[in-house]
């Protein structure tokens, strides 16, 4: 019994974190600052995730794979959202020096100012 | 229908907002969903593995965890330096 309300409690939570999340994307202007509400689901959520399947199953293989999988996420989640906002800094700045070729006519690569 | 499929359920309907900022924002913001998409989904996948009771199905969560790296890397190198 005290198994099931802690692992409702924790799905909850998780899914709120989602629900909350996907409002901030949608609502908030600039994808600068949309990334911010990227992070909750791809930190947060998982953990959360995994404390739930653990808290049901225990130690098991399922637990094992979850956390496998939700550890990569949050491990890789920093990683990605820095290119991310590399990306769009260099978009909109056109500051970090990319000697690349143009590949549309007429738009200038990173780096040219 | 347990709660973990009902979680499930909740987060797929949680990605309407950001499918709305995926379809109709600008190319950065289409990126910035695509990225929260897919972490929703990996979550979205182990728990319907959980809340089925399938555990060959968790495989899937854990590839797309690993191919969402690159990706993404892939999708925000683009726009980096062609798009």
């Amino acid at each position: 019994m005290i198994r099931e309300v802690v692992t409702d409690v924790l799905l909850g939570l998780a899914a709120l974190t989602v629900v909350l999340s996907s409002i901030g994307i949608a609502v908030m202007p600039g994808a600068a600052a949309k990334l911010h509400y990227v992070t909750p689901a791809a930190v947060v959520a998982p953990v959360l995730v995994t404390l739930a399947v653990f808290v049901r199953e225990g130690l098991d293989s399922n637990t094992g794979m979850t956390f496998i999988a939700l550890l990569f996420l949050v491990a890789v989640s920093p990683f990605l959202s820095h290119a991310t906002i590399r990306a769009i800094r260099a978009r909109s700045e056109n500051d970090l020096g990319d000697p690349l070729p143009r590949l549309v006519p007429g738009k200038p690569s990173s780096g040219e100012r | 229908m347990t709660a973990f499929v009902i979680a499930a359920i909740v987060m797929l309907a949680a990605l309407v907002p950001a499918g709305v900022t995926l379809v109709r924002g600008e190319l950065a913001d289409s990126v910035v969903g695509y990225e929260f998409i897919s972490t929703v989904i990996v979550m979205v996948l182990a728990l319907l593995a959980e809340g089925f009771g399938r555990p060959g199905l968790f495989e899937f969560p854990v590839i797309l965890a690993v191919l969402l790296f690159g990706g993404g890397l892939v999708f925000v190198r683009a726009l980096e330096r062609w798009l």
